[in-house]
């Protein structure tokens, strides 16, 4: 394997694990927009949360508009870590941090927004990252991702729970600058969204290769192109059937045992991103303040 | 543990010179014991006693929270560190930060938790089943704590449970037989990773089953019973089970309080170590794989009390033959071709392999300085550490040539550990004369007051089984 890639895959958990420490307070002034009664606070320390990534990028990368804002804006071709860790520190900060910090997070990108414009080469479409068009697309994936992923290789969540999450996730939409009115508040109404989007989303070149490139990242060595490929696999088996379709992959559906090996394996990546500096502290603090908030 | 903790500690400053990292791993193998609980405490080791004063507020309340802390390979992860930590010098620093945090994200059991595991293992709530129960933990264990109890007939005693729904878990993990071969070509590229896998698999797998531990301490309590030194608290049957062990509690010091005692009484406690770790291993058969200092207490006069049988391993004759020759050809006969030739026979040498006998004399003859010649020697720390750094000594032309076969693998923590131990204790005594008391071969006269008294006491013993 090439040490350059090497470094990349470290530089993912060590960055990520970075910006996810960072994200969480010590000593918060306030439960921020979510709280430690939240479902949003329970479902992030799932260990299906890689698969969860893994799959919401798969599943916005179908937005041919919103496909060519990240292709022809974003650096994460140079610095694919760079950018997943920075979509980490802005996670982190958003569900855990207090109002104030998730406020300024969600002001300084869109900032960054504002200047990502441009003309889709496919479809020949105007696009502007700040379109709440586009940034609901965005929004309604990682949520319906975190749901699937943990229902299919984590703790799946009740269905009185998965509604809270969505309903709960609506202000995370709101910060990126989606009017409340249009943002999905029940899984209904998140699968009505998505089916109404559906008839405009396309595996355009640029998201067939970048996938292509993500889901087989090229040069890892052979032991942890393993471990890489039970995230992958269970990130292509959590999409839709008409996802899948659009990118001509084929899955079939996971076995018990096969879900096992995948949950074992997110045990290990776990395991890695826990050995990061300030990790297990975070957690800590996030555990604690769960269980103070639980009923006793 | 401690030989784990410092091992791992040894390998954080690739910089250093090789000296001085272990010399600091030895240090640190001592002060960490001396921090530990007064019972079993092995697995979680140090990590272990901070989370009992600090992390109470996160114990672990239900049978999730013990699946999400060491399910999904967590705890099978923290045995391969374990384990690979005594066998090689190879995990990179990430491993090892990985095993040390995966470590102290392991809180104890609540009282509420650690109660319900007694109830379904012995019928009955701790409250009933013993007269007096301590819910607060005195120590962590392997995949599990020590409560300190009395029983209903009035006897003191450690009782050891282990976390719901964990064996199940590790049971589970232990079968991806691919994904743990993966891990341990991670952590230890320089290991064979079949002969590390299948060890960790049945040593693992053992501490699943108290009743496996349990059978071992039955077995040394009962070979020491009246041993004038030598204590091993007895297993209290009835109370035994699965998920539960409950042995005597002994009243002695830790380590660092034998630190503190004069030199004299440090030479017995030391003497007395030696004596059960090759007493056991030539006549027991048997070879606790946790010589550290957190395993011992200690008492005036040499008396030492030995505890944790979760890693022990019980030996064939045939397994043991080739020790013997080892040590007979190279002390005894002083013949440094028979000696390479029960190297090879036990599959410590390739045959032929392209290396004088004198270099390989000269590269294993480190780890029988104290006995190769008679008379009293010091084990100091400086020895200890030359015994670790021969051992992980990979650029020596004889390295090459040099395997641990499996049956063998868990006998280096004598050179590992047991030296450590002996090191901190700058014990003194004439190990060569107490080896030939031991030795099958040589059945050598008392050599020390110690060495009368034991005689003594083997000649009860064998009147008493006549």
């Amino acid at each position: 394997m090439t040490a350059d890639l090497y470094a990349t895959a470290t530089g993912l958990v060590e960055r990520s694990a970075a910006a996810y420490a960072a994200g969480v307070p010590e000593g918060a002034g306030d439960d921020g927009f979510f709280g430690p009664a939240s479902v949003t606070w329970r479902v992030s320390a799932d260990l299906a949360s890689p698969v969860a990534g893994l799959r919401s990028l798969l599943m916005q990368a179908l937005h041919p508009l919103a496909m060519a804002g990240v292709d022809q804006h974003s650096g994460w071709r140079r610095d694919p870590a760079g950018r997943l860790a920075a979509t980490s520190a802005y996670l982190a900060t958003v569900t855990f941090g207090e109002r104030a910090e998730a406020v300024r997070a969600a002001a300084r990108v869109r900032r960054i927004h504002d200047r990502v414009r441009g003309t889709d080469a496919v479809t020949g479409q105007p696009y502007a990252a700040g379109d709440p068009g586009l940034l609901l697309w965005v929004h309604a994936a990682l949520v319906d991702s975190v749901v699937a992923a943990a229902s299919l290789v984590g703790t799946a969540l009740a269905a009185g729970d998965s509604n809270s999450y969505v309903a709960e996730m609506v202000a995370a939409a709101e910060l990126t600058g989606v009017p409340r009115p249009l943002v999905p508040s029940s899984v209904p109404e998140l699968d009505l969204y998505i089916a109404s989007v559906r008839p405009g989303l396309r595996c355009t070149p640029a998201a067939a290769g970048s996938m292509a490139c993500l889901l087989d990242p090229p040069g890892l060595d052979e032991d942890t192109a393993e471990i890489w490929q039970d995230i992958r696999d269970a990130a292509v088996a959590a999409l839709p059937r008409w996802a899948r379709q659009m990118y001509g992959y084929s899955a079939p559906p996971l076995t018990p045992g096969r879900r096992t090996e995948i949950r074992q394996s997110l045990g290990v990546l776990d395991a890695m991103v826990l050995g990061q500096p300030g990790v297990l502290e975070a957690r800590q603090r996030i555990t604690l303040r769960m269980r103070a908030a639980r009923p006793a | 543990m401690a030989g784990a903790a410092t091992l791992l500690l040894l390998r954080r400053r690739p910089g250093r010179l090789r000296l001085d990292r272990a010399r600091a791993a030895l240090r640190l193998a001592a002060r960490g014991g001396a921090r530990y609980a007064a019972s079993a405490p092995r697995l979680f080791a140090v990590a272990g006693e901070r989370r009992q004063q600090l992390r109470e507020d996160l114990a672990l309340q239900t049978a999730e929270d013990v699946a999400g802390t060491l399910g999904a390979m967590k705890g099978v992860m923290m045995k391969i560190g374990q384990m690979a930590s005594y066998v090689d010098d190879g995990l990179s620093p990430a491993v090892r930060q990985t095993l040390a945090r995966l470590q102290d994200s392991v809180p104890p059991m609540s009282p509420g938790l650690a109660a319900a595991v007694v109830e379904e293992e012995l019928g009955a709530p701790p409250d009933r089943a013993f007269a007096r129960w301590d819910p607060r933990p005195i120590a962590a264990a392997s995949i599990g704590q020590v409560h300190r109890a009395v029983t209903l007939d009035g006897r003191a005693v450690a009782v050891k449970v282990q976390y719901p729904g964990i064996a199940e878990t590790i049971a589970a993990d232990l079968r991806n037989v691919a994904l743990l071969r993966r891990m341990l070509r991670i952590a230890a590229p320089a290991q064979d990773a079949d002969a590390l896998l299948s060890e960790v698999r049945d040593r693992v797998g053992e501490e699943l089953d108290y009743r496996h531990e349990a059978a071992s301490q039955r077995l040394m309590a009962a070979y020491y019973d009246g041993h004038p030194t030598i204590a091993v608290p007895r297993i209290i049957d009835g109370l035994s089970t699965r998920r539960i062990m409950v042995s005597e509690l002994s009243g002695a010091v830790r380590f660092a309080e034998l630190a503190s005692w004069p030199q004299h009484e440090r030479d017995l406690a030391a003497e007395t170590i030696y004596r059960f770790v090759f007493r056991s291993l030539y006549d027991v058969r048997a070879f606790n794989g946790d010589p550290h200092p957190g395993n011992y207490l200690f008492q005036r006069g040499g008396r030492v009390t030995f505890l944790d049988f979760g890693l022990v391993r019980h030996f064939t004759p045939a397994e043991l033959r080739p020790l013997l020759q080892m040590a007979r050809t190279i002390c005894v006969e002083h013949d440094p071709g028979a000696f390479r030739a029960s190297l090879e026979n036990a599959g410590f040498l390739r045959p032929g392999a392209p290396v004088s006998t004198q270099a390989i004399v000269e590269h294993l003859a480190v780890f029988y300085d104290t006995i190769r010649e008679p008379g009293p020697r010091t084990i100091t720390t400086d020895y200890a550490s030359s015994v670790v750094r021969r051992f992980f000594d990979v650029r020596s032309p004889v390295a090459a040539h040099i395997a641990v076969p499996r049956p063998y693998v868990i006998l280096q923590r004598i050179n590992l550990g047991l030296f450590a131990v002996l090191g901190e204790l700058s014990a003194t005594a004439d190990w060569r004369a107490i080896s030939e008391e031991i030795w099958p071969f040589t059945r050598g006269p008392a050599s020390t007051p110690m060495g009368e008294a034991e005689a003594r006491w083997l000649v009860r013993r064998q009147a008493a089984a006549a």
